[in-house]
């Protein structure tokens, strides 16, 4: 028992991390498609297009510290509570990335032909950035009550 | 999974479609259509290919009898299995039927055969000015004035003006997916007959309908 236990809390350790990464690129893979169409109808602002679908890529960064935070010696008194933590917060930051990509394709296929919307077309990307970071945080706060 | 039917690089490359059809330009080329519609995989360039031979074979059916119209639309709804492309094509078939019913009670003649969900509808409110069909068809009653009124144009606008607003509530429901590249495509051949609408083309169209009505006879005092 102690063993799946164990097994258990290094998921959770990880997860954060492999979870995080695979929305990463699966956020950035859309939003960056988005970007290389944008770029084969419009003339000019590509920069903002690549840097626009680079957004996705944060949460891989709060992945990683989360598992940092959680990084201790697993037992089996500890394996449940870094499995719950870490999987759980390594959920929300994939779909989040996931989800955060087709918003910035979206506001890359809007803005395209009118730049002025840019600012305002990238706000639904930024929302679901804050829950990305909601996520995050508290994966922290609540990390310091794992037992050593 | 479902990325494998997304296309953010092709629809982020098509420039957007204008609000209302009537454009004097078309956003895109057709050449330059086709070459970005080469990012498709082979089985959804197949479905487009069955979207466009359809649209040909709709826009040339001067020769053909209601039966033989009701069989090929069969024919062509039995090879097509994705559920947007068979509504867009029912959704045409049902205007036409519409079309043919109105121009058929303006002639004094019976209802059309017709093919779709309405024929057993018009056939059972032939008198009705609507066919009490004017809650999903807006347009029947001011296409039958056009038509009183001989306003060819006009009875043409308000139909691609109905099916233009028609595919853009659709692709509403669909954003990066191959069912916002075909709808995107059935806008796009809009606005391209209409600015391809102009009086030559007219002409051709209405010597090669008088061809094909008369035969050997339309030249009989040439």
């Amino acid at each position: 028992m102690d063993g799946v236990l164990i097994l258990l809390g290094w998921i959770g350790l990880f997860a954060p991390t492999a979870l995080g990464a695979i929305g990463s690129i699966l956020g950035c893979a859309r939003a960056g498609q988005a970007a290389c169409g944008a770029m084969l109808d419009v003339e000019s602002g590509y920069g903002r297009f690549v840097g626009l679908s680079a957004l996705p890529s944060s949460q891989i960064i709060y992945g990683i510290v989360v598992m940092f935070s959680l990084q201790r010696t697993i037992t089996a008194e500890n394996g449940p509570g870094l499995f719950g933590i870490g999987v759980l917060c390594g959920l929300a930051l994939m779909f989040s990335a996931i989800y955060q990509g087709s918003c910035c394709a979206s506001a890359i296929n809007v803005s395209k032909h009118k730049p002025e919307i840019f600012g305002l077309s990238v706000a639904p990307a930024a929302i679901v950035e804050g829950f990305a970071v909601f996520a995050f945080i508290f994966a922290l706060v609540l990390s310091g009550n794992i037992p050593a | 999974m479902a990325d494998s039917r997304s296309y953010y690089t092709l629809i982020a490359s098509l420039p957007s479609l204008p609000r209302h059809f009537d454009v004097e330009r078309l956003p895109i080329s057709a050449p330059r259509l086709e070459e970005r519609l080469k990012m498709l995989t082979d089985e959804d360039a197949e479905i487009v290919r069955q979207w466009t031979g359809f649209l040909h074979w709709d826009r040339q059916i001067l020769d053909r009898t209601d039966e033989d119209v009701a069989r090929e639309y069969r024919r062509i709804l039995g090879e097509i299995s994705n559920p947007t492309l068979r509504e867009m094509i029912e959704f045409r078939m049902d205007t036409r039927t519409i079309i043919a019913a109105v121009r058929r009670r303006r002639a004094g003649m019976p209802p059309p055969t017709g093919v779709g969900q309405w024929v057993e509808q018009i056939r059972n409110n032939y008198d009705h000015p609507e066919f009490r069909l004017q809650g999903r068809y807006d347009w029947i009653g001011k296409f039958d004035a056009a038509l009183e009124h001989g306003e060819a144009i006009e009875a043409q606008r308000l139909l691609f003006d109905a099916n233009y607003r028609h595919w853009a509530r659709m692709a509403e429901q669909f954003t990066f997916s191959f069912e916002a590249v075909l709808l995107y495509l059935a806008r796009w051949e809009i606005i391209d007959r209409w600015t391809s609408c102009d009086d030559e083309s007219g002409k051709k169209r209405f010597e090669t309908m008088i061809t094909e009505t008369l035969g050997d006879y339309a030249n009989l005092f040439h």
